[in-house]
């Protein structure tokens, strides 16, 4: 059989972004939980403050790993991924700022806490990405 | 867009795989082009003309149209 030969491997390296970025994820919840735990139990504010300054670089290396897993996407699965985006931050916006509102005029009984919207915008992306990744099957 | 992918490639007996690897991309985006699902961008479609050894108007053609016609 004459096969083609492939000019170098989209799906390892794609598996190699995604587990960089995996990765990245996962010590940026490490050091968020280190951040929003830690003072509780055994610090003082400069542990906190360096806990901040942790979470916030390793917050730029997954927003790094995520570009280049991004960039590095072929044409049709970067379109998935933007369109995802797209509408997670739309979703967010439009949540969001209401929930605010209400909050700050008492409309609501509970506190809107960052926490809610982060569980919104993750079920968002979920399922649109979901959906993006059918429609193109 | 209408194209010829699925047929060139059947004729070289490739698998959506293999072309997906010589055009490095995945193996869904070349489902999602044979299906008509998604039009590539024109340095795919570049791509996918070199690999087979054709014009690109003789791989993809607008719907509305036809096949381009050079003067």
């Amino acid at each position: 059989m004459n096969q083609p030969k492939p000019p170098n491997g989209y799906q390892s390296r794609t598996r190699t972004n995604i587990i960089r970025l995996f990765y990245w994820n996962g010590a940026w919840g490490a050091a968020t939980a280190l951040m929003a735990f830690g003072p509780k139990f055994l610090w003082s504010l400069v542990f906190t403050l360096l806990a901040v300054g942790l979470d916030v670089a390793v917050g730029v290396g997954m927003i790094l790993a995520n570009k280049k897993y991004i960039a590095e996407l072929d044409e049709l699965q970067r379109k998935v991924q933007l369109n995802s985006m797209g509408i997670t931050l739309g979703v967010a916006l439009i949540a969001g700022v209401p929930l605010s509102v209400m909050d700050a005029y008492h409309v609501i009984p509970v506190h809107a806490d960052i926490a809610y919207l982060l569980i919104l915008m993750t079920l968002t992306f979920a399922v649109s990405n979901l959906y993006g990744t059918r429609r193109y099957r | 867009m209408k194209n010829r992918l699925k047929v060139l490639r059947a004729e070289r007996d490739w698998t959506q795989a293999q072309l997906a690897d010589a055009l490095d991309v995945s193996r869904q985006t070349i489902n999602a082009i044979e299906t008509g699902k998604f039009d590539p961008s024109l340095p795919l479609a570049f791509r996918a003309a070199r690999l087979f050894g054709m014009r690109i108007e003789e791989i993809f053609q607008d719907e509305d149209r036809g096949s381009f016609s050079s003067p």
